[in-house]
């Protein structure tokens, strides 16, 4: 029996391993969105939980998960360069909107930067989870590189990140009545800067050009805050 | 062995934007500067969209997937942000709120003064 269980351990250390759990958790998470029909149960967050899961209650070493969760990972920077594809779709209303577009994401990235580092004052985070919050307002991707970059955990910015996205999508109907948002153009660009691609999937179910506008400002917004954390 | 050819430009790009990352005098993540320079290349008509169609929209439709892995990551260090856990949350929430306040007010006044502005020309033309 010990025997047994050894063996299948040290099955865990194939690329495979990492691979199929990683698939058949998000698919998982992806019929349970489904069914919740509330953005609160994120595809993304119900298939990490379930994996941390798995991994503790077997005993398995991270480091094991780790081989073929890298393999996933292999595809994080072609799908972020893609983004280049969904701007380039909406190229005709970014050129008619180029002004708002582009300061109403310039200043609600500033924004979501400073109200960060105001806060991670507050309440006296140290520099390295200040770096790991900092971006947390951009696409994932993104994110994570900026965070890796200024020495940031970057397992607590995906997880911000999402936190951040799983929220602003849930309550983007809330927030576009209490501020008073009636421009769909308007509407867009403030989810998208604020909550990135899971937001932007909200916006699409609210509109089309809302779900444009989205597109574009997470886009634009990433860049950004490249540019922000580069220079200041 | 057209996704296999697509997929394999699309690396490419990345692996040259790596390199270009790496020779900049400051730190810029080679993947926005991969986004960039597609998009220049669209833009310029050095690609098509539809060249790359089968592969950008597997990447794109299944991209919260190539997260997950990082976020299992959390379990290593969740005894380091154990007793952070409430303000981070608090963090994440409160700047969500201000930013997309502030994005919306901003992108209104833009749009207000572009209105005006046009009206203003309208009248004297």
């Amino acid at each position: 029996m010990d025997n047994l269980l050894t063996i299948l351990r040290g099955l865990t250390a194939t690329p495979l391993f990492g691979v199929s759990v990683t698939v058949f958790a998000y698919a998982i998470g992806v019929w349970m969105n489904k069914r919740a029909k509330t953005p609160l149960v994120n595809p993304m967050l119900v298939s990490l939980l379930l994996i941390i899961g798995v991994l503790l209650l077997f005993d398995i070493p991270y480091e094991n998960y780790q081989i073929g969760g890298d393999m996933i990972e292999i595809f994080l920077a072609p799908a972020t360069a893609l983004i280049a594809v969904k701007i380039y779709q909406q190229f005709d209303r970014l050129r008619e909107n180029w002004l708002p577009v582009l300061l109403g994401t310039a200043v609600g990235s500033a924004i979501s930067m400073i109200c960060v580092i105001l806060l991670c004052r507050v309440f006296f985070l140290d520099r390295e989870l200040l770096a790991s919050l900092l971006p947390k307002s951009v696409t994932t991707a993104i994110a994570v590189s900026l965070s890796e970059q200024a020495g940031g955990l970057v397992p607590v910015t995906v997880a911000a990140v999402v936190i951040t996205g799983v929220f602003g999508a849930a309550f983007a109907p809330l927030m576009i009545r209490v501020f008073g948002v009636k421009d769909p153009v308007e509407a867009g660009l403030a989810i998208g800067t604020c909550s990135h691609a899971l937001g932007t999937t909200k916006a699409i179910e609210i509109g089309d050009v809302e779900g444009a506008m989205s597109g574009v400002a997470l886009g634009v917004a990433g860049l950004i805050t490249v540019v922000y954390t580069t220079f200041f | 062995m057209k996704i296999l050819l697509q997929l394999a430009g699309i690396f490419t790009l990345c692996v040259m934007s790596e390199g270009v990352a790496a020779l900049l005098p400051f730190a810029f993540p080679g993947s926005a500067i991969a986004m960039v320079l597609l998009f220049l290349g669209f833009l310029f008509k050095l690609v098509k969209p539809s060249q790359i169609q089968e592969s950008s929209d597997f990447l794109l439709n299944n991209m919260a997937i190539f997260f997950v892995p990082a976020g299992v990551g959390l379990m290593e260090c969740f005894d380091r942000i154990r007793s952070s856990l409430g303000p981070i949350f608090v963090i994440c929430i409160l700047s969500t709120v201000l930013t997309f306040a502030a994005t919306a007010y901003t992108v209104r006044l833009v749009v207000y003064f572009q209105k005006k502005h046009r009206e203003r020309r309208l009248r004297r033309g």
